[in-house]
């Protein structure tokens, strides 16, 4: 987004530099050895780090780190080692050209000070260790209260965007038309296509809380909401239900997934029985592992430590398992006393796998939120763990599930990305008052689902991300496509329809969640779960519409529908209307009916259909979710 | 500029991956670091990798030391080679026998001796070609992309109507199909770079076609009826909108490779004179696949890996009967090698086509592992041999191990590194590591070895760190 803009003035300078004025002379480097500390810092400080530090970017350029100052930006490296003539930086300094002179606000380098850079980078671009320009937020870990404002708003979430829209301006009360929710909300819940006849019943239903109890019903359908929602989860615990790798790990969590999912199981209990596993709960932190010896920073501890914090507390402590990171302010004693809790027996802190020759004590890595007693055995530190994650004080935990779920409906998150629960959210208010609510009865899911569900918000049409403003602004949902879990779901339901009786929400076989991965599912997206995933790539490729275009397996499918609808006896002027109603929710056009009954000509047969099925499958309205 | 215009340039040069991550937030990389061609000079367009999955004795090819032939009651000991050596083009350099057709294109080729492969404990063959595929050792927190991938990101396709990473000739339906996904994958650089599979070269042609049972007219029809469709569907009306906008010009480009002429026929091996496919065809999948690679780089292929595939115990993991089964696996890459060489100088191509042959490690008759880092034996050798199934390099060796490199720039007639002429023939100067390696490719092909791509906030780098240097004396 950002990075667009900048891509546009790096044009706009390169076309106005045509006639760009004689920069300063350069003046040679100081003669004596300068010091990082004293000498070089003190400049990057007063006209650098405005612009291009501490996340700040501009131009692609940071000076955080050592390694990104070096790296340069958009226009290429910034400093030459011991070429301080040739180098980027020096030649911007010295630029009398207001397009390209750095720093671009404030006051110029003086002509000493740029002999100390020069200087600076002829002998060889020494840089205090560990120093880095950022200083990175943390977000409170505690709960914090928000009272609901005042207002003529039912549901939580608009009373709480209210003052929201009319600060940004936004009219709260634009809705989709009832087929688009519709289509929209089954896919959000249960992961399936609504029947004509459920679109059709929603849109002449004249309640006023229609919306309330479709959303009511569809969570209550346990089997397919288990069987939806185990995707989104499998992908979160790396829960493969094949082999993992040839070594040993990796165990299947499925049943008690798929139980867990079924009852609503409240999440600290179920955060509670991963971390301190119950039968059939253990394969999240017994992490995969490969035959052989394998990096330090990868050992199943480690592993245990690093997805905890990503998918429980939206932590990213991936960089502090070898060194401490350049991300955020976690140490690498941190991540090693926070890994030992998993660990029978004292853990060797590793430096970039190297032993530093130190132990690490078991600890969490917020020790506000309770103590783990260090000399306990592995199976009661674990627990103090889980007890200590879930307990009410940590409000991280409820914070990064409600933002899980506010993304998956909204298409990207209060906080974003969401496995960043220290990064600002646009609605604070909004955030802490979800995850109170949903903390204060009972870590309930569905009950959080169904609050974001029954919003106005969430009724709003959909939008695309505007990748040119600066700062995020919510207007509404945003386009998603289907996963490839509810694209194949919805491809058998369409093929089912065709018969006669068939059950309400049946797609003719197992779910595609439920089922091994396969080539074809695997191109459209669903990972390996080798490593967690919190959000899939959600973008088509080329590779995918290649298997879908000519690939075998989606080929057959296609022959399948095409002979089921033969087979059904209806005529070309139904199937067309039917297919339509099948797989986007709603009657063509008649231009739309006209060019799908040319393609199925006068007699039907299965091929024509086959081909007017692919057809739709490809259809933005089938792929999108709107 | 008004930012209308502004959108459709971006939208032409980007691809569809990177607007994704635009578009949704998704946690696809963003580019960080644009390859800078000027600032290094390639020296190839295209690489080829020859994969001899399974582990190739280097002293039973490549680098041939004391031959001792098969009698009954032999002492292992003894055998460093179970062939002879020949002579090659180049004066001093040998291979052994059964290799005589590479030999005589050696004059063209640069071979390195020591390839040294990592240690990662006890050996597990699909755990050593990941970190031989991405230069990282699994596992680990992100997906490591495929070296295709990587390249397929850094410079995209040769030519646009081809896919830039073509993988011929792997299954995933051995005992070790998860692991061999694992590093088969674009990782985090996502699914636009992802490899295209094809299997058996006779039938790629299947495979940029139509799907089976469905003629051109009607594929070409139906991809009409559903533009007219889309044209009077009410969804045209809403305005732009990336995730659509990035399915159309996805499907577009499928259609343009299904439905390409020119392309189909660089596929299509029906289309190779009789002569010629012989030639290949003496090495079945693999040799085909080479024949298949050639063609592809007249047409303008990025990266292409041909492979019998890895299938425990088979090809190149010879657990057992190694020096007959030797004969045979050296009797189907001979005379396609070469033969991928002379075809490709012959067209002008080898100068700016890399092709490397290579193997995730070499084996031994004694020694598991190397010296310094034995593992624990996976193949009982007996103290004398009176089989000759026994007879053969059956323990994998990572000490030292041969890369044959032709054409992108390479030296010509060159040898790098030395090893000893002793058990184990371990490597005793110049050792190049898979990292060298990588780090020396992406050097022919004009990418730093420091070129990296964010994810999750943090640089990732072609190599580890971007430490690995590339080896500049390969280069000519």
């Amino acid at each position: 987004m950002r990075r667009i803009s900048i891509y546009l003035l790096g044009l706009l300078i390169t076309v106005a530099s045509s006639a760009k004025p004689e920069p300063r002379l350069l003046p040679a480097a100081a003669e004596r050895s300068v010091d990082f500390t004293e000498d070089i810092k003190p400049i990057l400080e007063r006209s650098c780090v405005n612009c291009h530090a501490n996340g700040k970017r501009k131009g692609g350029f940071s000076i955080d780190h050592l390694h990104s100052f070096v790296a340069g930006g958009d226009s290429g490296p910034a400093v030459i080692q011991g070429k301080s003539a040739e180098s980027l930086l020096i030649k911007l300094v010295l630029s009398n050209d207001p397009e390209e002179v750095m720093p671009s606000k404030g006051k110029r380098l003086s002509l000493d000070e740029v002999a100390l850079l020069r200087a600076w980078i002829d002998q060889g671009i020494k840089w205090e260790k560990g120093f880095t320009f950022a200083k990175f937020r943390n977000a409170p870990v505690a709960p914090r209260k928000v009272e609901l404002p005042k207002g003529g708003e039912t549901n939580p979430v608009d009373r709480l965007l209210a003052p929201y829209y009319s600060k940004n301006k936004i009219t709260p009360s634009i809705a989709v038309s009832d087929h688009i929710f519709v289509r929209r909300v089954f896919l959000d819940t249960i992961g399936l296509l609504p029947s004509p006849e459920e679109v059709t019943a929603f849109r002449d239903d004249n309640r006023p809380d229609k919306h309330i109890r479709l959303v009511e019903e569809l969570l209550q359908d346990k089997k397919n909401y288990a069987e939806h929602w185990i995707t989104f989860w499998s992908d979160c615990f790396r829960n493969s239900y094949t082999r993992q790798y040839h070594g040993g790990g990796g165990k299947r969590i499925t049943d008690w997934l798929k139980k867990s999912l079924e009852e609503n199981k409240p999440y600290d209990q179920f955060v509670r029985e991963l971390i301190s596993p119950v039968g059939g709960s253990d394969g999240f932190i017994k992490g995969v592992a490969w035959r052989g010896t394998v990096n330090a920073s990868q050992v199943v501890e480690m592993q245990a430590a690093q997805n905890v914090a990503q998918v429980f507390l939206g932590l990213n402590i991936k960089c502090a398992s070898c060194h401490d990171s350049f991300i955020n302010d976690w140490t690498l004693k941190q991540t090693y006393s926070f890994a030992s809790i998993f660990s029978e027996g004292p853990m060797d802190v590793h430096r970039c796998n190297k032993p530093t020759g130190e132990k690490a004590e078991p600890a969490f890595l917020y020790p506000e939120l309770g103590s783990i007693d260090a000399k306990a055995p592995r199976k009661e530190r674990v627990k103090q763990l889980s007890e200590i994650i879930t307990s009410p004080k940590n409000g991280r935990l409820a914070r990064t599930v409600v933002n899980r779920l506010w993304a998956i409906f909204f298409g990207r998150g209060l906080v974003d990305p969401v496995d960043e629960m220290d990064n600002p959210t646009w609605n604070q208010d909004l955030l802490d008052w979800l995850a109170n609510d949903f903390a204060d009865h009972g870590y309930d899911l569905k009950r959080t689902m169904k609050i974001l569900l029954t919003s106005r918000a969430y009724q709003r049409p959909s939008v695309r991300l505007n990748e040119d403003v600066e700062e995020y602004v919510f207007h509404g949902p945003v386009v998603r496509r289907l996963s490839a879990e509810q694209f194949l779901d919805g491809i058998d339901q369409v093929i089912v329809a065709a018969g006669k009786d068939v059950p309400r929400r049946h797609t003719g076989g197992q779910r595609a969640g439920m089922r091994n991965l396969d080539r074809l599912m695997r191109t459209l997206g669903r990972p390996k779960r080798d490593v967690v995933v919190t959000r899939r790539e959600s973008t088509a490729t080329t590779a995918q519409l290649i298997e879908l275009s000519n690939g075998k397996p989606f080929a057959d499918l296609m022959i399948k529908g095409g002979n089921a609808w033969e087979g059904s006896g209806y005529g070309a002027d139904v199937i067309v209307r039917k297919l339509f109603a099948n797989a986007l929710g709603r009657e063509p056009s008649e231009n739309e009916a006209n060019s799908a009954q040319s393609v199925l000509g006068k007699t039907v047969n299965a091929q024509a259909v086959a081909d007017l099925l692919w057809m739709l499958a490809m259809h933005p309205e089938f792929q999108l979710i709107h | 500029m008004n930012s209308n215009t502004t959108r459709r340039d971006f939208l032409s040069t980007a691809s569809t991956a990177t607007l994704g991550a635009l578009a949704a937030g998704s946690p696809v990389t963003s580019a960080e670091a644009k390859v800078n061609l000027d600032s290094l000079q390639s020296t190839a367009d295209t690489v080829i990798v020859l994969w001899m999955a399974g582990g190739m004795a280097s002293t039973d090819t490549f680098d041939p030391k004391r031959y001792v032939p098969y009698e009954k009651g032999l002492d292992p000991k003894r055998v460093l080679s179970t062939f002879p050596a020949i002579d090659t083009a180049v004066d001093g350099v040998k291979f052994t026998e059964g290799l005589e057709k590479i030999g005589a294109v050696m004059d063209r080729g640069t071979l390195i001796k020591t390839y040294r492969a990592a240690d990662l404990g006890h050996i597990l063959h699909s755990r050593h070609q990941y970190h031989w595929h991405t230069a990282y050792e699994p596992p680990l927190t992100v997906a490591a992309p495929h070296i295709g991938s990587w390249i397929s990101r850094s410079l995209g396709p040769l030519n646009p109507d081809l896919p830039a990473f073509i993988d011929i000739g792997q299954t995933f339906d051995s005992g070790e199909k998860e692991s061999l996904k694992a590093f088969h994958t674009s990782g985090f650089l996502g699914s636009e770079f992802a490899p295209f599979f094809l299997v058996e070269p006779d039938q790629a042609v299947e495979a940029v076609k139509p799907p089976v049972g469905m003629s051109d007219t009607r594929f070409a029809k139906r991809y009409q009826a559903y533009k007219k469709m889309l044209a009077n569907s009410p969804i045209q009306k809403h305005g732009s909108e990336y995730q659509r906008e990035s399915l159309l010009k996805s499907i577009d480009n499928a259609h343009r490779l299904l439905s390409n002429a020119k392309a189909r026929k660089a596929f299509d091996l029906s289309l190779e004179p009789k002569e010629s496919y012989d030639t290949y065809k003496v090495g079945g999948r693999f040799g085909l696949g080479c024949l298949l690679a050639r063609r592809l780089t007249e047409a303008g292929a990025r990266f292409i890996e041909v492979t019998h595939g890895y299938y425990p115990f088979k090809y190149w993991d010879t657990h057992d009967n190694g020096h007959t089964r030797l004969k045979e696996l050296k009797s189907m890459i001979d005379a396609p090698i070469a033969q991928l060489v002379l075809d490709l100088e012959a067209r002008k191509l080898l100068d700016r086509t890399l092709i490397v042959v290579a193997s995730e490690f070499s084996r031994d008759m004694m020694m598991e592992g190397k010296p310094e880092k034995r593992v624990k034996d996976q193949v009982n050798v007996p103290s004398k041999i009176n089989e000759l199934k026994h007879y053969g390099m059956h323990r994998h060796f990572t000490g030292a191990g041969s890369v044959l490199l032709f054409g992108g720039g390479m030296k010509k007639g060159f040898v790098y590194g030395e090893t000893a002429d002793e058990r184990p023939c371990t490597t005793v100067k110049d050792p190049v590591t898979t990292e060298q390696l990588h780090a020396s490719i992406y050097r022919a092909m004009g990418i730093p070895h420091d070129h990296h791509y964010n994810v999750e906030q943090r640089p990732f780098y072609v190599t580890p760190d971007g430490t690995a240097e590339p080896v500049m004396e390969l280069f000519g």
